[in-house]
């Protein structure tokens, strides 16, 4: 059934009090407004409300109409919207693998021609930020916003209180681990139950001591790539950091949404955290004065003893992008075209990003740094991304959302002990290429 | 509520006629025996355990987030403070309270009417083949969880383009609330003694004016308690808002509940607020409405 | 409709309006009948066809066979689903029951301060699944709740991220909620019960608990299956508290089969595997239903239904 049964009952909706009524949330009622979702979460969201509040007065004719989602909400309604014909006119997003399912299911418009004509918007971004916005050389999404390494936190207060030092290798953590706990504090915040969050550690464990080539192999769909010793190693050494107790009581049911996760760290509940470089702007607007009054610390991730990989690689997000839905009216993809060209990092967005605390991907945005109260950290940002050998994307955007799922579920029984490492290779080769 | 999903299984003992009664022959119901202490201890633990929750509930909404982790949680506040409800309320939620009344309205009123007149059919025409069928059909949906069939339910309300808007979730509650509301009204209306109806017959009267003159009025307490249960169900639904809407000016309480939490967890006592505020209209209408739907329910359920 | 009135107002109706008037009845089951297979039977085939294909939820919907099965019935997580799909439905039935059966034999007592107590109960009952799950959640939060703040040890556990725990806490709420309305359901039931049946068990002399074992037990067999039947079937529905509360997790360790289906389709965009599982969530409850009416040991439905 489904469809031809689905469009004999259309046929008598339209007659209904509310044709098409969907698209009328956010302003769709009149086809000369665009539509854009993004991120809520502040500092973030305010920065983005301004840059398209900025961009409605200098346009009084062709508007955009925004709407701000919390994380985890976000992903699931974006593609559910996209698959139900709704999409915004404007998608935000992380790139990659999930952006491959809506080229694949030709939901997003080919960029390519549009910035052979705006060569100019296309040479202020970094270059490296394009690779997640192609998808079989063609660019799919406009690069935006700013880059987000991963970072590992601490809260110096807290290390002054133990009278310890900031950990220079995987050994130095697993010694801290017990300081803390015997100290009542716990040694890691992890907002566990958003999964992503516990990503982001088997992402450096697997860079550091297996080098990137391990994922690499993942996301080339080599058979068994999860088999790599490698693997093994970095899954285990998570293990045993668990059952050290190296993480929150409880973090298994925190959420990152809420960034009760931070609120853990500035409150020195725990020590440290791993957590995109996003969190430095939260922290310092709802952390009182933990960030302005230096209480913060922060690093690129040790390295592991005897590993292969280089100390100065980092994972994250290269960028965040920003697709044109296909479905749009003609117009709207005008306006949101309009809106990448004029508003998006622009002097002053590209100062208010910089403002958050992080680095937008725009060529030289360091020599905006210096004035800037964040500028300690936001030159650590630009030294961690210019210096890295390898920026790799996180993983669950760089895979399709279905092995990202899988992934994600095992992952979440790794931290939860219910999974040996092995059994994580076994589960992980056998979606390989799904 | 898991309710809807019931297959209905019924007593063939009346129960609706029986409580008063016997309530002169049935002093020494078990009670001869002396007092119950098992029962008793076990009731007061029970009323212990539900209220405990409610009351650390409610005080919590009043504390402000500062003095919440200083205190001990289960006294009152000493300085009560509103400012958590006020955040509620500036969060939109008197627009999700809005959009949850439209859809419960919305679906309750035609779902128990087409219940009712199906209902009425069902047992009227009882022997015609068609009404068999449809009753049948009925029954069925009483043994199927129906959110199993949320996937397709997504697509026809995309097809239907009725995705994100107030009616996408109007229709399917009352197609999900059809099934048991046409058990529990067939069960009463076939209670009204067959003279009746002959009698109507005789004055001449059609069967839409035997509907509206006669089943409807005897049997008014069971439509009120249909009512009252499927605005029940409706107004908590979460599955159907998750599912078939998208922009936050679409939301229902529920929907916008668990937004409002994942958004500030750490706030707890606003979070608990936000709980107290939602609940508040199904408490009002529970103070006014408890006998009816008391009765009612123990007599639908165990009729 | 009124036309068909009208004209027969006064006196016998001739055969030609009676026809007309028996004409009307089915057409008063058409409305509920269209809003029932558009929503709800027309769903049920299409869920049946969607695990025939492939869909993700952006694109085409294409016909794949059994592709869908195949990666669903060929999953570990499929039998683990089911598996915590039974054990919720056990072990729930097995708490709510023997609790309910005793609130309700002490509540149809005609004490007065009795039905307050019934009424307090039935507090739970109202409330929504995610506001009740919101709260708990805040409550058993092991840094912030209020175990947390009342310093007590015991109460500070990681309610929601052991597994066993997050487990008996998902079924604590569970009967927190509804136990009061079993309870009432057995309320009824005892009420109903012939007070001679205890007069002539007085006579031999029979004590409380055996009054208890020998009548109002037995006699509360077919409440007893209507109650289970409630319990059972509803188990299989218990999406939204469990998808607030737990998300399904710690890991997998409360993820029933709706959960799953709804992660699979909504979050992972594979319609085709997660229409399977919701065809295997149909199954069951219809197996479940049929079960149950077998073990009263009559077709209660449908006697009653065609009886009239």
């Amino acid at each position: 059934m489904g469809i031809p049964l689905g469009a004999a009952l259309a046929a008598c909706g339209t007659s209904g009090p509310t044709p098409a009524g969907g698209g009328a949330s956010s302003g769709g009622t009149a086809n000369n407004k665009a539509t854009y979702w993004f991120l809520s979460v502040q500092p973030q969201e305010g920065v983005r409300t301004r840059a398209v509040e900025r961009f409605n007065k200098a346009n009084p004719n062709g508007q955009i109409a925004f709407t701000a989602l919390q994380n985890d909400a976000y992903k699931t309604k974006i593609k559910t919207s996209i698959g139900a014909g709704q999409a915004p006119t404007i998608i935000w997003g992380w790139g990659g693998g999930t952006l491959r399912t809506y080229v694949q299911a030709g939901q997003v418009e080919d960029l390519t021609p549009w910035f052979e004509q705006n060569p100019a918007v296309k040479d202020r971004l970094f270059a490296s930020s394009f690779g997640a916005a192609t998808i079989d050389g063609k660019i799919y999404a406009m690069p935006a916003e700013t880059m987000q390494p991963i970072v590992l936190y601490y809260n110096k207060k807290v290390f002054d209180q133990v009278g310890v030092k900031p950990p220079e290798s995987w050994a130095d953590i697993m010694a801290l681990v017990p300081k803390f706990n015997a100290a009542g504090i716990a040694p890691f915040s992890l907002g566990g139950q958003s999964r992503w969050t516990n990503m982001m550690w088997l992402e450096f464990l697997f860079d550091r001591i297996g080098g990137p080539e391990v994922f690499q192999a993942v996301f080339d769909a080599k058979k068994d790539a999860w088999s790599n010793p490698a693997a093994l190693d970095a899954l285990t050494k998570l293990q045993e950091l668990v059952k050290a107790n190296g993480f929150i009581k409880g973090f298994s049911s925190i959420t990152a949404d809420s960034n009760a996760d931070q609120a853990l760290l500035y409150t020195g509940k725990a020590a440290m955290m791993l957590h995109g470089g996003w969190t430095y702007g939260s922290m310092k607007t709802d952390g009182g004065d933990f960030v302005s009054g230096g209480h913060l610390g922060y690093m690129n991730f040790p390295p592991v003893d005897g590993g292969k990989g280089d100390p100065s690689n980092t994972v994250g997000n290269p960028g965040q992008y920003l697709s044109i839905s296909s479905k749009a009216t003609p117009e709207q993809k005008e306006i949101a075209k309009k809106f990448f060209a004029t508003a998006v990092l622009n002097d002053e967005d590209v100062k208010e990003w910089a403002g958050t605390g992080a680095v937008p991907i725009v060529n030289g945005a360091d020599s905006a740094f210096a004035t800037s109260e964040d500028a300690d950290f936001l030159k650590f940002v630009y030294g961690i991304a210019s210096n890295a050998k390898t920026f790799a994307q996180s993983w669950d955007q760089a895979l399709s959302p279905a092995a990202a799922e899988v992934l994600l579920d095992n992952i979440a029984k790794l931290f939860q002990l219910s999974i040996t490492p092995q059994e994580f290779v076994t589960n992980m080769n056998a979606v390989i290429g799904s | 509520m898991s309710l809807t999903q019931t297959t209905g299984i019924k007593r063939a003992e009346t129960l609706e006629s029986e409580p008063h009664g016997h309530r002169r022959k049935r002093r020494r119901r078990p009670g001869s025996d002396g007092p119950n202490w098992l029962g008793g201890a076990v009731s007061w633990l029970w009323l212990a355990i539900v209220i405990v929750p409610i009351y650390w509930i409610v005080i919590t909404s009043f504390k402000a987030q500062s003095s919440y982790y200083a205190t001990n949680p289960l006294l009152p506040p000493t300085e009560p403070t509103l400012a958590n409800y006020q955040m509620v309320v500036e969060s939109d939620f008197p627009l999700y309270f809005v959009n949850s009344l439209i859809v419960t309205v919305g679906a309750v009123i035609p779902a128990v009417a087409v219940s009712f007149m199906a209902a009425y059919a069902i047992v009227r025409g009882g022997g015609r083949r068609f009404l068999r069928g449809v009753n049948s059909l009925f029954l069925m949906g009483l043994a199927i969880p129906l959110q199993a069939t949320i996937i397709p339910v997504f697509l026809i309300i995309i097809r239907l383009h009725l995705y994100d808007s107030l009616l996408g979730l109007i229709l399917p509650s009352i197609a999900f609330a059809i099934p048991l509301s046409v058990l529990i009204l067939a069960n009463f209306i076939r209670d009204v003694p067959k003279e009746l109806f002959e009698s109507m017959r005789l004055d001449g009267a059609g069967e839409v004016a035997t509907l509206l003159r006669l089943a409807l009025p005897l049997t008014m307490p069971a439509v009120v308690t249909v009512t009252i249960y499927n605005a029940l169900t409706i107004w908590n639904g979460f599955l159907l808002p998750l599912v078939l809407t998208q922009s936050p000016d679409k939301r229902t309480l529920p929907l916008a509940l668990w937004s409002f939490q994942g958004q500030y967890s750490v706030n707890v006592p606003a979070v608990l607020a936000s709980v107290v505020l939602t609940s508040l209209p199904i408490l009002a209408m529970y103070i006014i409405g408890r006998r009816q739907l008391l009765s009612g329910l123990t007599a639908g359920f165990s009729k | 409709m009124s036309t068909f009135t009208t004209p027969a107002r006064r006196g016998t109706p001739p055969p030609a309006a009676r026809k007309a008037r028996g004409g009307v009845l089915p057409w008063l089951a058409v409305p509920a009948l269209v809003l029932f297979v558009a929503f709800g039977v027309i769903p049920l085939i299409g869920v049946l066809f969607l695990s025939f294909t492939s869909w993700d939820g952006l694109g085409e919907i294409q016909l794949s066979g059994l592709t869908s099965w195949r990666a669903v019935l060929g999953d570990p997580n499929l039998l683990h689903s089911l598996w915590v799909t039974l054990l919720v439905m056990v072990v729930s039935w097995a708490v709510q029951t023997p609790a309910s059966i005793l609130l309700g034999v002490f509540l149809a007592g005609r004490q007065r301060y009795r039905a307050v107590l019934a009424v307090l109960y039935f507090i739970p009952l109202l409330l929504s699944q995610a506001a009740i799950a919101i709260a708990y959640k805040a409550l058993l939060d092991p840094n912030f709740g209020l175990g947390a703040g009342l310093h007590i040890d015991l109460l500070i556990q990681d309610w929601l991220g052991e597994p066993i725990l997050a487990f008996s806490v998902v079924i604590f709420v569970v009967s927190w909620q509804f136990i009061p309305f079993h309870s009432l359901i057995y309320q009824g039931g005892v009420r109903q019960i012939p007070q001679s049946l205890y007069e002539a068990a007085e006579i031999d002399g029979a004590g409380r608990v055996r009054k208890f074992f020998s009548i109002t037990l037995p006699q509360l067999k077919y409440t007893i299956i209507t109650s289970s039947t409630l319990m059972v079937v509803g188990s299989l529905t218990f999406f939204d508290l469990i998808f607030v509360l737990t998300a399904g997790g710690p890991a997998d360790a409360t993820r029933v089969l709706a959960l799953d289906m709804y992660k699979r389709g909504f979050q992972a965009s594979q319609m085709g595997p997660a229409s399977a599982i919701a065809v295997i969530l149909v199954l069951v409850g219809l197996a479940l239903a049929l079960l149950l009416r077998r073990l009263g040991g009559r077709d209660a439905n449908a006697s009653q239904m065609e009886g009239a």
